[in-house]
């Protein structure tokens, strides 16, 4: 065609690198014995106790993890988009703040606030009733749950909220007009509309509780119980067994592949893109007396996933003693002097974690943008390939690319493993597809006409992409960086098995320091990663003109 | 200003052929219409073209250069042309001045100052004079599509091509627009392709309609010929309103439709081969039935409804005697009221025998 089609061709070669290498190792240590081909590995996977135990775990965590998020996403996502509650936009920004916290850092804090010795919680309750036993135990199943679960209802609030926001009240409204009572229009017109997203809400929180590493780490590991996760990665540990690693993680990816297809059938049904009518308004339905018990009852969900643990986060950044009363003897600021100059790792950890995340932001951008041009300008044969080799890694967990990738580059003829590339190829992977997304929305926001149009008038096509395409992009390229950046920074579960002493970031350091019992160097770093984290939102944010949740300011 | 001929065109889309064998002519300075219902081809026609697709067979010319053929497309920016999209696509991130003035950047030999006075006397033409520095986002749907014209036109292109530009209009400024296109091409005299599938712009707008279905060229002419002489049953019908009338030609000049004898003229009918008729409502004339009258071309019917439209009234009339109904667009006086009894006449050079195969 011209000159361009090289690029576009060597950038798509590229994904099939990224994502076919370490998942064909993967699948390929998995089933290989000395003698050949063997499903010896899955056998001794699947039939030891102690796995399947494991296996059991994830599955009762990830239902009740989805159910809880349901319960909380889905009120909360009516109430801010259809009813006249006070302080809504409050409530966005929290539920906003509350999807872009690091669920580890959420786990720590809800273990100074609810361990069952020294949890703050627990001696406020000792000391007001006198009782002996804690009121409560974070390190049990239950507390597990409500921890992962309180960071990932923003994905049934979002699916939820941004459906409610397309189904005009007119809809309902004709269903009014016919006879239909307040109930009924809710349970045969509003309810089945929103069904979907909510059935997609509740797979999308069941998917974060199985990929997820951090939490169960911290909050199972010590009860004594393993998850999926948390079970690779011990097979990780002294001595390594790898293979079984690779045959245990097999399940979860397949796992996450039928949901994700699951899921995406539910969404293409019946045409729910549509259902935004022209002239489709919304209607606010007042609340009358209960508006401000619905506010109350939103800062409650919002206390437990925001407010307590921030507070305590930075309660036990300028405390002596985290676990004692506030007070001027309490006071210090000894925890940053011991995290950025005394603790050895953390300073290289900062600098690591900053170095790849720019390197990831910028390369990932680059190449979402360009991917996503392909794909929408159906600039190369197999475009469709394109796209879904972009936007294969979300089905593939933190921890299962992480042993892929292990795999794939300790040996030859890429041996990566102990440097900072094989993070950054963890980072590039994993975060594309969030990149792509974004990419994708903006280009097919832009309408190929605008491109023609230059064309015709005797403008060629790198000149056009300089001069009309790059400058409409800009903003939603913006956002893709953002989105790739903060990914990287919070990133933990690949992080955990690709590391070495040299090459430790942010998130892996704070999970050594809960090793050293070092919590006020762990709220010291969990500020620093979560201003990092808001600042870019903001830049996100005013880039887009509207909040990341997606709906226009 | 160089005319341009396509020859033999083909652009398959999958199975479908989009474009199928299409041939045509605009001569130098001609405003022709690409006519047809969505799906028929016309737009593809259009980018084939505008060079954006290339052909799987056949030839665009225009003047003495071959633009493209299977084997080479000169690429649409050193085409000559210009196009005014249904969208507009203007470019939301430049200034009114900065988007008809883009084009002027690639044309050799105009410089910057020149250019900034072009396009202030292209918005002048326009009547758009002092919105040089408003962004599109600004602007009115109307102001939006001068802009988009004036883009196209600033540069002088050989040849202008226009998708479909009043569809996004509302009913009166896309009559008014209809003029001002007229008015700009008559100034400007370009070699201009015009796709719509509004027939009644196309008669305001064109020179010469072509009538495209299913790829291919089914009837080309002024909108003269193509209302008064239709060649096929689906340009009769897609060209204004029609009476369709199936029979059997009984000697060189008379149809038959049961009992009902049908003159018409000129006359070249095999007799015995079946014929399908085309009869304007416009021509179909009503009187109060008066016995004795009745001729050649002179029937009995009654009226099965009436509708007011302003400066006419449209009538379904029942023929007596036969299954027929026919409709007929007369003057809104006299008045037949519903059941009423009516006499149509039916000229003879008003019955024009349409091509079977199409």
């Amino acid at each position: 065609m011209d000159r361009s089609i090289a690029v576009w061709v060597s950038a798509a070669l590229a994904l099939v690198v990224l994502i076919a290498l370490p998942l064909g190792w993967l699948g390929w240590l998995s089933i290989s014995g000395e003698q050949g081909p063997t499903l010896a590995h899955y056998r001794d996977a699947f039939t030891d106790p102690a796995l399947q135990k494991a296996l059991w775990n994830t599955v009762v965590l990830a239902f009740w993890v989805g159910v809880v998020s349901v319960v909380i996403g889905a009120p909360l996502a009516w109430l801010t988009a259809r009813t006249d509650v006070p302080a809504r936009g409050l409530i966005r920004g929290l539920v906003l703040a509350s999807f872009v916290t690091p669920p580890f850092l959420g786990a720590f804090a809800w273990v100074m606030l609810a361990g069952p010795n020294a949890g703050i919680l627990n001696t406020a309750w000792r000391s007001v009733t006198g009782a002996d036993a804690p009121l409560l135990n974070i390190f049990t199943m239950p507390g597990l749950i409500f921890v992962v679960s309180i960071y990932t209802f923003p994905y049934v609030y979002i699916m939820v909220s941004n459906i409610l926001a397309l189904i005009a009240s007119d809809l309902e409204e004709a269903a009014a007009i016919l006879g239909a009572g307040r109930l009924t229009v809710a349970r045969t017109v509003t309810l089945p509309m929103v069904l979907p997203a909510l059935a997609s809400g509740f797979i999308l929180a069941v998917l974060q509780a199985l990929a997820l590493f951090g939490s169960p780490a911290i909050l199972a590991l010590p009860a004594g119980f393993h998850t999926v996760t948390t079970q690779i990665w011990s097979l990780f540990q002294f001595p390594p067994k790898v293979e079984q690693a690779a045959a245990f993680s097999v399940p979860l990816l397949l796992a996450t592949a039928l949901l994700l297809d699951v899921q995406k059938r539910l969404l293409g049904r019946r045409g729910y893109a549509a259902v935004g009518g022209k002239g489709g308004q919304r209607r606010t339905i007042a609340l009358g007396r209960w508006r401000w018990p619905a506010l109350g009852a939103c800062l409650v969900v919002m206390s437990g996933a925001i407010f307590l643990p921030y507070a305590v986060l930075a309660k036990g950044a300028f405390s002596r003693a985290w676990a004692q009363p506030l007070s001027r003897d309490n006071f210090t600021l000894g925890n940053f002097a011991f995290t950025f100059f005394e603790y050895g790792a953390t300073r290289a950890a900062i600098v690591n974690t900053l170095e790849l995340a720019v390197l990831t932001a910028c390369i990932g951008a680059a190449m979402v943008a360009l991917l996503s041009y392909v794909t929408n300008r159906r600039l190369v044969v197999g475009h469709q390939l394109v796209a879904f080799l972009v936007l294969a890694p979300v089905v593939v967990p933190g921890v299962v690319l992480a042993v892929g990738l292990f795999i794939a580059y300790t040996r030859p003829p890429f041996v990566l493993y102990g440097t900072l590339w094989i993070l950054f190829l963890a980072y590039l992977t994993k975060e594309m597809p969030v990149g792509y997304a974004q990419a994708d929305a903006t280009f097919r926001a832009i309408p190929a006409d605008l491109e023609d149009a230059g064309r015709v008038l005797g403008a060629g096509r790198l000149r056009i992409l300089k001069e009309v395409t790059a400058p409409l992009a800009k903003s939603g390229i913006i956002a893709a960086w953002c989105f790739i950046f903060i990914g990287v920074i919070r990133e933990l579960s690949a992080s955990i098995l690709l590391f070495t002493p040299s090459t430790k970031v942010m998130s892996v350091v704070i999970f050594d320091l809960k090793e050293e019992g070092q919590f006020g160097a762990i709220s010291v770093l969990g500020l620093v990663m979560l201003a990092l984290t808001f600042a870019t939102v903001a830049l996100v944010q005013a880039a887009l003109g509207r909040d990341v949740l997606g709906a226009r300011r | 200003m160089p005319g341009v001929i396509l020859k033999g065109l083909s652009k398959r889309y999958g199975d479908v052929g989009a474009v199928d064998d299409l041939s045509l002519e605009i001569k130098p300075g001609e405003l022709l219409a690409l006519l047809g219902p969505s799906g028929c081809g016309k737009t593809t026609t259009l980018r084939l073209m505008a060079g954006f697709l290339a052909p799987e067979a056949g030839e665009i010319w225009v003047g003495d250069r071959c633009l493209s053929s299977p084997t080479s497309v000169v690429p649409p920016e050193r085409r000559r042309m210009a196009m005014i999209f249904q969208s507009y696509a203007l470019w939301p991130h430049m200034t009114v001045a900065q988007n008809v003035g883009y084009g002027l950047r690639f044309k050799p030999g105009i410089r910057r100052s020149d250019r900034d006075a072009r396009v202030r006397e292209m918005l002048r033409v326009v009547q758009l004079g002092g919105y040089e520095a408003r962004y599109p986002g600004e602007l009115s749907g109307g102001q939006q599509q001068r802009v988009a014209v004036a883009r196209a036109l600033v540069v002088e292109p050989e040849i202008l091509l226009l998708d479909e530009p009043l569809s996004n209009l509302d009913a009166n400024l896309r009559e008014e627009m209809r003029f001002e296109i007229r008015r700009l091409h008559e100034t400007f005299g370009i070699t201009t392709l015009y796709v719509t599938h509004d027939q009644a712009e196309a008669m305001v707008i064109s020179d010469r309609i072509a009538v495209l279905r299913a790829g291919k060229v089914a009837q080309v002419g002024t909108a003269d010929d193509l209302y008064h002489r239709p060649r096929t049953r689906f340009v009769a019908e897609f060209i204004g309103r029609t009476n369709v009338l199936e029979g059997i030609a009984t000697s060189f000049d008379v149809v038959a439709h049961g009992g009902l004898r049908l003159h018409i003229a000129p006359g070249a009918l095999q007799p015995g081969t079946r014929v399908v008729l085309s009869i304007r409502p416009h021509q179909v004339q009503l009187t109060v039935p008066v016995d004795g009258t009745e001729g050649a071309n002179t029937f009995r019917g009654t009226v099965q409804r009436a509708a007011f439209l302003g400066d006419t009234v449209d009538y379904e009339v029942k023929l007596a005697g036969s299954d027929l109904v026919v409709r007929a667009a007369a003057a809104p006086s006299p008045r037949y009221e519903v059941g009423a009894g009516v006499m149509l006449r039916i000229a003879p050079d008003a019955c024009v025998p349409l091509a079977e195969a199409e």
